[in-house]
């Protein structure tokens, strides 16, 4: 990671003071519009001031993007203050919050907030503790670049809270301030502090995360530590009622009072890492900053925004039919025609490429969500890269139609494959299988789940290669708010491989493709599903503890007992008593563990039932026999 | 559009048959037990209305409501599921079996007959005044109704019997047909539409339909008709449920099925 010198940006005001100029002084509401749908909007204000020794080491930042962006990222708000023992800390506090706002935005789509955010700042971090190997820092911490870091990620209708330091965070009510976050300080004695976590002292940063959903009207406070002397709801809601909307002035008034206050107390915290000793001049004021966030509209819930924007101005396709042009593309011939979509062979006119068109089923024309899964579709193919995943057609001409174009793969379906070899060795399905794992990593490594995963959704060319397609039901979490939890939207076609906690409401997750996964597996050596039609019958956690699997050694003798104890602890209800991931999977049905390969003693009457009873019944008339004998002879 | 494709409507209808298979046992008895009882109401209205008309016709363009209304709660009929399910496992659905039909048949059975049997119990408390008084005129035509159908079979022999089963059979072919019309539309009008045409035929015709019949005749034992429970089952019942399996596998799934259902594009799918 490398950060470039401060440079003005066109979405983001970045503010600070060491000499800076402060940009961004007018109060402003950002409404953010995108083209559907009620728009995210908030008011932000926020001040620095530079405390008595007359250089700001704080930094802070606001980004209010618009469009697509506002949709896919959110706004984002940061602050840090550099530790006032360390005559470059300056530099590490707008490294942190210019570092953070850029790259957040630049993370992928598809990522959680979460994971984007708290990555970003993890490479803040050693970029700075990188740093201050070089110098002299690298002994004495208290004097490199070193900072504290606070943040606030306002996306859908979620709120994130990123916080390492003791910088605050508050909910601001209407009699008390809520602290949303905890000072990492550590006491030492003496009623002496010393901060306890900050970015660039160690390579890792354990940061704090909290995700809680957003009200209209909520108001959060950022401050750092020199801002928060004095402060108390009472004083909060007599500036915001003496500035109205102007939030840049009342955060501006609140800076002051906050220095003032410190003067007056004579109380000043030192901000070092290791040290304690550095017991400040009596009635100094640190550096202060302030920034508020006023949160004036959401989104309107359970919109898959992004998509929906995309989808505006597309119409609906026509019936195709063979020799028909469409968009550019000759339809050659009609490929499937289901109940959720129509899939065309076509041929591109000006390349000359076979590609694939799937058009929306009359049934489903109405069907918002389901039309989401066309845009969804390409999407994902589009950003997921990996040779088993079906790649979307590039299509350099503008699109009038909802459609998906696809690149089309010569071949045959796992469900015409199963059939086309009944008995299949291990080997052969581990082959299969070990592709469709490695499409499935390049999914769950972005955060998305497949969640469609059934014979006739994995395709196998001539070479053997096999790639996954349909990828219109996959659940990304980039892309919900992320109080949800996966689940499909609209179950249809086969539920039979689906994971049991979709049924009980758990929701997915990366465990429940692995789920779908194991049973394709039992099902190509098999012959049979391993649960039968009982999986799509589950309506409760006490229904699928009562799951029975049909063992498959009743119909694969032949394979070794380790095969089957591997996949029942794939197939296991439960979804945490299942391997982690997808690659363990395959790695345990290619060099099994020690606990899969115990020989378990099988009980006769579940290896044989019928010699089982045989021999019950035999007994049993050999007993009657006797005694009846008994009876005869004794008279 | 309102209208789907063949193609669309009958891999609608092979779905349908494979999401009965998968049903849970609670779900299935309920689903089937509301459209038992809610056939029998639709089924003393039409007599109602019949009696009350002195018009058959007028009872059989109304009957169909109960049918529509059952279809869109989304209820099952044994009528419906004997032809849907066998569907899924002609097109070899993962998982569905002969068996698996079975048990689905089975249950649908059970859901429907106490369904019926709770809608004929109350209807003839509401013909008798909760059985302290002779029943009212549509009571005693609902009384006599089952006479005909079992005894006047019965009367005929061989000949009466197959008579019955073609009745059955007929009369799940207009049902089933019925069942179909309703998935080739998208809209609750087209679905009402589709459904009418052929309810109402089945019941002017006066062709055996196993749930109705449910009703008819131990509503008709409990307002004083002149035969037997043991009339009832072998000389109704059982052949009509037979009937209607045949009529609604034969003329109307294994038909579209084969006709219009192509097996998937194995070779070249994306």
């Amino acid at each position: 990671m490398t950060h470039p010198a401060p440079t003005p940006q066109e979405r983001a005001e970045t503010g600070a003071g060491a000499g800076q100029v402060h940009r961004g002084s007018a109060p402003r509401s950002h409404p953010g519009r995108t083209a559907a749908g009620r728009p995210l909007r908030v008011t932000v204000g926020q001040d620095s001031q530079a405390g008595d020794t007359g250089h700001n080491q704080d930094f802070h930042g606001v980004v209010v993007p618009t469009g697509t962006m506002l949709r896919s990222k959110g706004v984002a708000i940061a602050l840090a203050d550099g530790i006032s023992s360390s005559p470059v800390s300056h530099i590490a506090s707008a490294t942190a919050v210019r570092g953070f706002l850029e790259d957040y935005y630049a993370t992928s789509e598809a990522w959680s907030v979460r994971r984007a955010a708290t990555r970003v700042v993890a490479a803040a971090n050693g970029w700075l503790h990188a740093q201050n190997q070089h110098g002299d820092a690298r002994f004495d911490k208290d004097r490199g670049q070193v900072c504290t870091f606070s943040a606030v990620i306002l996306k859908d209708r979620s709120l994130h809270l990123l916080h390492v330091g003791d910088s605050r965070i508050y909910r601001v009510h209407a009699q008390a301030l809520e602290q949303l976050t905890d000072d990492h300080r550590v006491h030492v004695g003496g009623g002496a502090t010393l901060l306890g976590r900050a970015l660039g002292v160690s390579t890792v940063v354990e940061i704090d995360y909290r995700c809680w959903p957003a009200e209209v009207g909520d108001l959060y406070l950022l401050a750092t530590d020199g801002a928060c002397v004095g402060l108390d709801a009472a004083r909060v809601h007599a500036a915001l009622a003496a500035h109205g909307d102007d939030l840049d002035a009342a955060a501006r008034l609140l800076v002051r009072q906050a220095q003032a206050s410190a003067r007056a107390a004579g109380t000043r915290r030192p901000e070092t890492v290791h040290e304690t000793a550095h017991e400040t001049a009596q009635g100094a004021a640190d550096d202060a900053t302030l920034q508020l966030l006023r949160v004036d509209g959401l989104p309107d819930p359970g919109s898959h925004g992004s998509l929906q924007d995309q989808r505006q101005g597309l119409a609906l396709p026509p019936a195709l039919s063979p020799r028909m042009s469409f968009e550019g593309f000759t339809i050659q011939r009609t490929l499937h025609v289901g109940p959720r979509s129509h899939v065309h062979l076509a041929v591109d006119e000006a390349s000359g490429q076979p590609v694939v068109i799937k058009t929306p089923a009359t049934d489903q024309r109405e069907h918002d969500a389901h039309l989401d899964s066309f845009v969804l579709e390409e999407w994902v193919a589009r950003r997921v890269d990996s040779p088993h995943l079906v790649k979307a057609f590039t299509l350099d001409r503008p699109r009038h139609h909802l459609y998906v174009a696809l690149e089309y793969l010569e071949g045959q379906s796992l469900a015409q494959w199963m059939i086309d070899r009944p008995r299949p060795s291990l080997d052969e399905v581990r082959g299969i299988l070990t592709q469709i794992a490695q499409g499935l990593q390049a999914l769950h490594q972005r955060e998305m789940l497949h969640q469609d995963l059934r014979p006739e959704n994995v395709m196998i060319d001539r070479h053997g290669t096999v790639t996954l397609i349909d990828l219109g039901s996959t659940w990304v979490t980039g892309l919900h708010d992320e109080a949800r939890s996966p689940g499909p939207d609209t179950p249809a076609g086969s539920l039979q491989y689906t994971a049991p906690e979709y049924f009980t409401g758990e929701g997915g997750s990366t465990r429940s493709d692995l789920f779908s996964v194991a049973v394709l597996a039992y099902q190509m050596l098999a012959g049979q599903l391993p649960y039968g039609l009982q999986i799509p019958r589950i309506r409760s956690r006490a229904d699928a503890q009562r799951l029975q699997i049909d063992p498959l050694r009743n119909h694969r003798p032949d394979l070794p007992a380790w095969v089957e104890a591997v996949l029942r602890k794939a197939l296991h209800p439960q979804p945490l008593r299942r391997q982690e991931a997808v690659s363990e999977l395959i790695f345990d049905l290619q060099a099994p563990g020690a606990a899969f390969l115990q020989p378990r003693r099988v009980p006769l009457v579940e290896r044989n039932p019928v010699r089982f009873w045989q021999t019950c019944t035999a007994l049993l008339a050999l007993a009657l026999v006797a005694m009846t004998a008994w009876h005869v002879l004794d008279g | 559009m309102a209208y789907l494709a063949p193609t669309e409507f009958v891999t609608k209808m092979v779905d349908a048959g494979e999401s009965k298979l998968v049903m849970s046992t609670r779900d299935t008895l309920i689903r089937s037990y509301m459209a038992g009882a809610i056939l029998s109401l639709a089924a003393a209205f039409a007599v109602t209305v019949t009696v009350n008309t002195g018009n058959a016709l007028v009872g059989a363009m109304l009957f169909p409501v109960g049918f529509i209304m059952l279809y869109l709660l989304g209820f099952d009929l044994l009528t419906g599921v004997f032809t849907l399910a066998p569907l899924a496992v002609l097109d070899r659905r993962p998982g569905a079996t002969w068996k698996a039909v079975m048990r689905n048949w089975g249950l649908v059975f059970c859901g429907n007959f106490a369904g019926a049997l709770t809608v004929s119990i109350f209807m003839a408390i509401i013909f008798t005044f909760g059985f302290s008084e002779a029943p009212n005129a549509i009571g005693q035509r609902l009384g006599h109704i089952g006479e005909g159908r079992t005894l006047g079979y019965s009367a005929h022999g061989a000949a009466g019997m197959l008579t019955l089963f073609i009745r059955a059979v007929m009369c799940n072919w207009m049902v089933s047909t019925g069942v179909v019309a309703a998935m080739m539309s998208t809209s609750v009008s087209g679905k009402a539409i589709g459904m009418w045409m052929p309810i109402m035929v089945f019941f002017y015709m006066g062709f055996e339909h196993s749930i109705v019949n449910m009703f008819l005749f131990p509503t008709g034992l409990m307002l004083g008709g002149n035969f037997t429970l043991m009339d009832y089952f072998i000389w109704n019942e059982i052949p009509t449920v037979l009937g209607n399996l045949v009529g609604g596998l034969t003329f109307v799934g294994a038909t579209l099925y084969t006709t219009h259902y192509k097996p998937r594009a194995q070779r070249s799918v994306a």
